[in-house]
C-alpha cells in the first residue's frame, strides 16, 4: 500500500489528497472485486483504479479551475533548495514540471517496479507509447537539470545547474 | 523548457520510439548514456521510495481492516 500511496503523491503532488485517492481506490476495489480476474496482477489493478480516479476527478476539476497544473507545479517547486540536498530538491522540482503522462510512465516503470507492458495496461495505452513517454521524461529531466553536459563525466555531481 | 520541442515530442509519439530498447531503455532512442539514465533512475526511485516507506496513515489501515472483516462474512 505504501507504493500505491507514493504513486498517488506523484500524480497529485499532495499527500492528503493522495490519501483520499488511496481510500477511494480501496473502496472501489472492494466494491468491484468481482471484476478482478483471479490470477492477474492485483497491484496493477489497484494502480489502474487509482490513476483513473485521479484523472477523472481532475477532468471535472479542470473545468472549474483552469490552471490546475500551474499551481500544482508552483506549490511543489517553491521549496527552497537546502544545502546538501540540493540535488534531490532540484530533481523533485524538475519532476513535477514534466507533463503528467510522462511523469506517470517514468514512475510506474522506473520506481514502482512495473514492466512496460504492465504500465501500458495501467495507463490504457500502447507499450510503445509508454516507452516513448519514459524516454521523453528522461530527456526532459536531463535537459531541465543541465545534465547533458555532464554526460560521460560523473553525472552525480553538479546537479545544481538548473536550466 | 529547453531541450525538447513540441514538434519532436509528436514525432516520437507517432512511432519513432517503441522499436528498440527493452527494460532499462538503454536503447539509442533517447540519446542519453547509460550512466545518465542510471543517475536519473536513482533519483526517481529515491523520490518515490521516500514516500512509499512512510508509515501508512492510521485511518487507511483501519479501513483496510474493516474491509477485510466485512469480506469474511
Amino acid at each position: 500500500m505504501g507504493s500505491l500511496r507514493a504513486f498517488g503523491v506523484s500524480l497529485c503532488g499532495d499527500k492528503e489528497r493522495a490519501d483520499d485517492l488511496v481510500q477511494e481506490t480501496l473502496f472501489k476495489a472492494w466494491n468491484h472485486l468481482d471484476s478482478f480476474k483471479e490470477g492477474t496482477n492485483l497491484k496493477a489493478w489497484l494502480f489502474t483504479i487509482l490513476r483513473n480516479t485521479y484523472f477523472s476527478e481532475r477532468r471535472k476539476r479542470r473545468r472549474e479551475v483552469e490552471d490546475a497544473d500551474g499551481s500544482y507545479a508552483a506549490r511543489l517547486a517553491t521549496h527552497p533548495a537546502q544545502h546538501g540536498h540540493m540535488d534531490m530538491q532540484d530533481f523533485r522540482a524538475a519532476l513535477v514540471r514534466i507533463p503528467d503522462d510522462q511523469r506517470e510512465a517514468l514512475i510506474l516503470v522506473g520506481a514502482a517496479g512495473f514492466s512496460y507492458e504492465e504500465a501500458a495496461e495501467i495507463c490504457g495505452c500502447a507499450v510503445g507509447t509508454i516507452k516513448s513517454r519514459v524516454n521523453r521524461a528522461r530527456n526532459r529531466l536531463a535537459g531541465m537539470l543541465g545534465l547533458e553536459e555532464l554526460d560521460n563525466d560523473s553525472a552525480s555531481e553538479g546537479l545544481s545547474k538548473t536550466a | 523548457m529547453p531541450g525538447v520541442s513540441k514538434k519532436m515530442d509528436h514525432a516520437v509519439e507517432n512511432g519513432a520510439a517503441g522499436t528498440s530498447g527493452e527494460t532499462q531503455g538503454a536503447g539509442p532512442d533517447n540519446g542519453l548514456t547509460p550512466t545518465l539514465q542510471a543517475h536519473i533512475g536513482r533519483h526517481v526511485r529515491a523520490v518515490f521510495d521516500e514516500v512509499a516507506r512512510e508509515p501508512i496513515p492510521e485511518h487507511l489501515l483501519r479501513l483496510l481492516k474493516d474491509l477485510e472483516q466485512s469480506g469474511d462474512k
